[in-house]
C-alpha cells in the first residue's frame, strides 16, 4: 500500500456559525503534510469557511463563532491564548482575486518578513524577496523591474507575486481560495505547475470549482455540501469511483 | 445512470453512446450466428452477406470512436461517467474482434465438402451454440447493468475453453484416420479456435461491464479450462 504523509492538520467535531446560521456541521478532516488537499463543493458549502479556520481568518467576521477544535501539528489553534499573527505567519493565504499591495514588488515580497521581523538587513530582505520570487516561479520575468509596481503585472504574474508573498515568511501551511478562477488557461497552468513544486515544501489546502484542477494537482480530495463533509478520499478514488452518490453526483454535473 | 445531468445535451451523448454499444453488440451477435450457422450448414450462399455484415460492425467501431473522443474533448467526463465512456471504448473494440473471427469462421466454409459428418461437427456446434449464449448474456448484462452476471460469463470461459478442447479432439480424431481430409480440417480447427478467441473477446468485455459497474476490476486470474492449463 501507497504510504501516506504525516497529518499535519487535525479537524475535530468543527462547527462554524455566523449568526444563527450554521456553516460548518461536526466536519472532521485530516489534511497530511507536503501534500495538496482539494476542496469541492456547489458555493455556498462551507469548503472556504472551512480554510478560513486554518487560519483564524474567521476571527475578523464579528458574528462568527467556531467551535471544535483544529490542530497543527498537534497543537489546537483555536486556543484564545495563541497568538494569532504568528499563527498566519505559518499559515499563509492566497485568494481567488489576487491582490498585491498597492506597492513595488519588492515591497510586496518584503513586508510580511520585516514586520515578522525577519531580514533585518537589506541585504537580507534581497535574497529573501529573490528566494520567494524564484520559489513562485515570478524571478525571471521581474527581477529587472522589482521597483515596479506589483499592481502593473498581468493576472496570473500578480497571483504569483501574491503565492511569493505568502512564501516569503517561511510558512508551513498554505491556503488557496480558488486561486486560479480569475486567470487564463497559460496562467492557470503555471500555477498548477507551481503548485506541484511548492508541495515538496509546503502543505497546501486548494479550494476550487473547477474538477479538472483538482484531479491535476491534488493527492486527497474533500467534497463538502451545505456545510458537511460528504466524502474524503485519495483524488483518484473520488473522481474515477466516489464512494459516496452525492459526490458523484457533484462531480458528474448531476446536482439539484 | 441515476439523475440525469444538468446539461442535457451531456446526458443525451452519453445515451446515444451507450446506444450504440448495443447496437453493436446485437450485430456482432447476429453476425456470430449467421457464421456459426454457415459453417454447421456448409452454407456456401450465405458468405457474402457475413463478410458484409462486418463492414456495417467496423463502421459502428469508427462511429463509437468518434462519440468518445468527442465526450472526452467537450464533458471531461468524471466517476461513472468516464468509466461509461472507457468501457465503450474497450467493448466496442472486443466487439469488433469477435466480428473479425466471424467473418473468418465464414470464410472457412468456402473449401469445406457439402456431406461433412454429424460426429465432425457436433462439437463444435455446442461450442458455438455456448460462445453465442456468452455473448447474449454479457450484452444482457451491459444493457441492464449487472454486475453478477458478467461474472457469471467471466467465470463461464471455462466451460468454453473445455469444449473447445473437445470439438479439437474429435477434428483431430477425424483427421488421424484419413490424411485427405487434412485441408478442410485445418480449416475445422482454426474455426474451433476462432470460437475459443471469441469466447476470450467476450470475457474481456464481461471484465469492462464489471469495472463499469463497481469501479474496480475482478480480482484474481479468471478460471480456465483444459485447453489453456495443457
Amino acid at each position: 500500500m501507497e504510504l501516506m504523509n504525516n497529518v499535519k492538520i487535525k479537524s475535530k467535531n468543527l462547527n462554524v456559525y455566523y449568526g444563527e446560521k450554521q456553516a460548518l456541521f461536526d466536519v472532521n478532516l485530516d489534511l497530511n503534510e507536503k501534500e495538496v488537499t482539494a476542496l469541492i463543493g456547489p458555493s455556498g458549502c462551507g469548503k472556504s469557511t472551512f480554510i478560513r479556520c486554518i487560519n483564524r481568518m474567521n476571527d475578523v467576521i464579528d458574528i462568527c463563532k467556531v467551535s471544535g477544535n483544529i490542530e497543527i501539528d498537534g497543537v489546537e489553534i483555536n486556543d484564545k491564548n495563541l497568538d494569532v499573527v504568528s499563527l498566519r505567519e505559518r499559515v499563509g493565504m492566497v485568494f481567488q482575486k489576487p491582490n498585491p499591495f498597492p506597492k513595488s514588488i519588492y515591497d510586496n515580497i518584503s513586508y510580511g518578513p520585516k514586520i515578522h521581523g525577519k531580514g533585518e538587513t537589506k541585504s537580507e530582505l534581497d535574497e529573501i524577496v529573490e528566494n520567494s520570487l524564484k520559489k513562485a516561479a515570478l524571478w525571471e520575468e521581474v527581477k529587472d523591474r522589482l521597483d515596479e509596481p506589483g499592481t502593473g503585472l498581468s493576472g496570473g504574474q500578480q497571483q504569483r507575486l501574491c503565492i511569493a508573498r505568502a512564501i516569503s515568511v517561511n510558512p508551513e501551511v498554505i491556503l488557496m481560495d480558488e486561486p486560479c478562477s480569475a486567470l487564463d488557461p497559460i496562467a492557470t497552468a503555471k500555477i498548477e505547475e507551481l503548485i506541484d513544486e511548492l508541495k515538496k515544501t509546503y502543505t497546501i489546502v486548494i479550494v476550487t470549482h473547477s474538477m479538472a484542477q483538482a484531479v491535476r494537482v491534488s493527492q486527497k480530495t474533500g467534497f463538502f455540501h451545505l456545510g458537511k463533509l460528504i466524502e474524503v478520499g485519495k483524488t483518484e478514488k473520488i473522481f474515477k469511483n466516489p464512494d459516496n452518490k452525492m459526490t458523484q453526483d457533484y462531480i458528474t454535473g448531476r446536482f439539484g | 445512470m441515476s439523475n440525469e445531468h444538468t446539461v442535457k445535451s451531456y446526458e443525451e451523448e452519453l445515451r446515444y453512446l451507450i446506444d450504440s454499444v448495443i447496437k453493436m453488440g446485437s450485430l456482432t451477435e447476429s453476425q456470430l450466428v449467421d457464421s456459426m450457422d454457415a459453417v454447421i450448414k456448409v452454407d456456401k450462399d450465405s458468405i457474402d452477406k457475413i463478410i458484409k455484415s462486418d463492414d456495417e460492425i467496423n463502421k459502428f467501431r469508427s462511429k463509437i470512436d468518434t462519440q468518445i473522443m468527442t465526450l472526452l474533448v467537450k464533458r471531461a467526463p468524471m466517476a461513472i461517467d468516464l468509466r461509461e465512456t472507457i468501457s465503450s471504448l474497450k467493448i466496442s473494440q472486443d466487439l469488433e474482434r469477435i466480428g473479425d473471427l466471424s467473418k473468418s469462421n465464414a470464410k472457412k466454409v468456402k473449401p469445406l465438402p457439402l456431406d461433412l459428418p454429424e460426429e465432425l461437427l457436433g462439437n463444435l456446434k455446442r461450442l458455438g451454440e455456448l460462445v453465442i449464449k456468452q455473448l447474449n448474456d454479457v450484452l444482457d448484462s451491459y444493457v441492464n447493468k449487472n454486475y453478477d452476471k458478467a461474472k457469471e460469463v467471466w467465470e463461464k470461459d471455462e466451460q468454453v475453453d473445455d469444449l473447445t478442447y473437445i470439438a479439437m479432439e474429435s477434428v483431430i480424431d477425424f483427421l488421424s484416420k484419413d490424411k485427405k481430409n487434412l485441408d478442410f480440417s485445418t480449416h475445422l480447427i482454426f474455426a474451433t479456435k476462432n470460437l475459443e478467441r471469441a469466447g476470450d473477446h467476450i470475457t474481456n468485455i464481461a471484465e469492462s461491464i464489471c469495472y463499469l459497474i463497481k469501479g474496480e476490476y475482478l480480482k484474481g486470474s479468471r478460471p480456465k479450462g483444459k485447453v489453456i492449463q495443457q
